[in-house]
């Protein structure tokens, strides 16, 4: 454990000092993310011009949700964005072989290794937006269902990441991954809307099959409902039975990858 | 460029994209389904929740025929976004070979992207013979020949006018590293203020003023409310001329940028 913790804090050195390197990007990525959070607000703040309600949550308690979800980007495009981006190329030209020879897990490697040090920035900002909707919210809270919603915002982060992998992890048979990372970037559209306003059925289906209800919009119901132990039972386990379906599937790429290059 | 060699071009970038068949379905079919369960259940809900019969002017058919006449439209609109086309050529040293050619790069750029444009346009073909009957009739839109009709050269200017705009952020590939950011931005701004993501008649009446003077609601709403039949003739006409004008603006301010880029090109990788 501590060996892999050292070789993270050296993919966070490496990451920074080359992102400064390429200055002009790091300031345009930065005034990307700004904007995107941007369009987020704007588009639930033209919404509630019209409606008090959407899916049972007010103004306020949609501001904080939608934070919430902006907080999951940030750390997404942070932490895993960039290596995912690479793997379909290191499969495809065989440089994955670099990857697998290494006495450390290769998904570790290969979904840590790029930090993206200009989006930590942003999610610096996006944290404020989160603390900021908290903070403005007129009833209570309460302490224990913050510490939960917090915790479940991190737990998000990883079944996003998980799901994100189950359409990846294809391209070792297929070799283009296009149509299929399309499709999970839209699909994801799903989880950037307050889950009651679903139909019951398609609900179900997007807190069990297509997990992406347990991501942020579950987590902000314990906020502002309490945290119930059968739902907080639901997303962890949910969240388990996916990681360990991911790494049997990622085991069964790896069985199955000849290399590119040799 | 002669028309021939015009549409060559285009035939070639179409049947490129055309061969990823897998990616083609798979991208079609999830879209589709997706963006018709997110706009159902937000609009219903809304209109549930609000007690409301009349949101900005739509009903709920009126809303949901927008809303997904907006996203076929908006698929082929956007065909015209380069998105990494041309910085990729200038990082690769590509443009070289184009630099070459007898005709403009910026032109043979554009016939490729029109090619691009095919499978979508077929795509939003067939995903409009299964969403319009689905979504049902409104009283407050109506799809007719006519609006059909006047719908085809809209979205051709409206393509144009994405083209044009896509092409300063990728020029800027002559000074900047990396311009991926620039480019998901205009996707990000022009979605918003062009009336992608919602209608602009549910913005705040000052706000929706100020975004008539800009080109972005000729991209997306515009085509769309042609579409459903919300434009008469000769509101037609000034909106197709108002754009034409912003293609011209737009393609005028990128002249400056090109000639200062191509000064500063260093090819590579030949």
């Amino acid at each position: 454990m501590t060996r892999y913790l050292r070789l993270y804090l050296h993919f966070l050195r490496f990451s920074f000092s080359r992102s400064l390197e390429y200055r002009m990007d790091f300031w345009f990525r930065i005034v990307m993310d700004c904007m995107f959070y941007a369009v987020e607000l704007i588009f639930f703040t033209v919404l509630y011009q019209h409606t008090d309600l959407l899916g049972g949550w007010n103004y306020d308690q949609v501001l904080i949700f939608v934070a919430g979800y902006l907080v999951i980007d940030a750390i997404h495009m942070t932490v895993f964005s960039n290596n995912l981006w690479w793997l379909p190329i290191y499969v495809n030209k065989g440089d994955l072989d670099y990857y697998i020879v290494r006495p450390v897990s290769s998904l570790f490697f290969l979904s840590l290794r790029d930090f993206a040090a200009n989006s930590f920035l942003n999610l610096i900002l996006a944290g404020g937006i989160l603390a900021w909707a908290i903070l403005r919210y007129p009833g209570e809270l309460g302490t224990i269902n913050l510490l939960w919603f917090l915790f479940l915002i991190l737990n998000g982060n990883l079944l996003h990441y998980i799901l994100q992998m189950y359409f990846m992890i294809p391209v070792f048979w297929t070799h283009t991954n296009r149509g299929l990372v399309m499709a999970f970037f839209s699909a994801t559209k799903l989880m950037e809307r307050p889950d009651r306003i679903y139909p019951k059925w398609t609900r179900r289906i997007l807190m069990t099959i297509f997990p992406v209800l347990l991501v942020i919009a579950l987590p902000a119901r314990v906020l502002f409902d309490g945290p119930d132990p059968l739902l907080i039972a639901q997303i962890l386990g949910v969240t388990a039975i996916a990681f360990l379906g991911m790494r049997a599937f990622w085991n069964l790429a790896l069985r199955n990858y000849s290399s590119a290059s040799s | 460029m002669s028309l021939s060699l015009f549409f060559h071009l285009v035939n070639l970038e179409s049947r490129k994209l055309m061969s990823y068949r897998v990616d083609f379905w798979i991208t079609m079919l999830v879209n589709l389904v997706v963006n018709l369960v997110v706009l159902w259940a937000l609009w219903t809900a809304i209109f549930a929740e609000s007690g409301a019969e009349i949101v900005g002017g739509w009903d709920l058919p009126g809303i949901l025929a927008y809303g997904v006449m907006v996203f076929l439209t908006g698929r082929i609109v956007r065909g015209g976004d380069l998105q990494m086309t041309i910085s990729t050529d200038i990082y690769d040293g590509a443009l070289s070979r184009y630099l070459l050619y007898p005709r403009h790069y910026a032109i043979t750029k554009y016939a490729q992207q029109v090619g691009n444009v095919m499978p979508d346009l077929f795509q939003s073909v067939l995903m409009g013979l299964v969403a319009i009957p689905v979504l049902g009739l409104s009283t407050t839109a109506t799809v007719t020949p006519l609006s059909v009709a006047m719908v085809i050269p809209t979205i051709l200017v409206a393509h144009l006018l994405f083209f044009l705009m896509s092409l300063i952020p990728q020029y800027i590939a002559f000074w900047a590293d990396n311009v991926w950011s620039l480019s998901v931005l205009l996707r990000f701004v022009t979605m918003l203020l062009g009336g992608a993501m919602l209608p602009l008649s549910l913005f705040p009446d000052r706000v929706q003023e100020f975004l008539h003077w800009l080109p972005f609601v000729y991209l997306f709403e515009f085509p769309t409310l042609v579409v459903l039949g919300k434009v008469d003739f000769t509101q037609w006409c000034i909106g197709i001329g108002t754009c034409l004008l912003w293609c011209l603006v737009i393609g005028a301010l990128s002249v400056p940028v090109w000639r200062r880029g191509d000064l500063r090109y260093t090819g590579v990788g030949i």
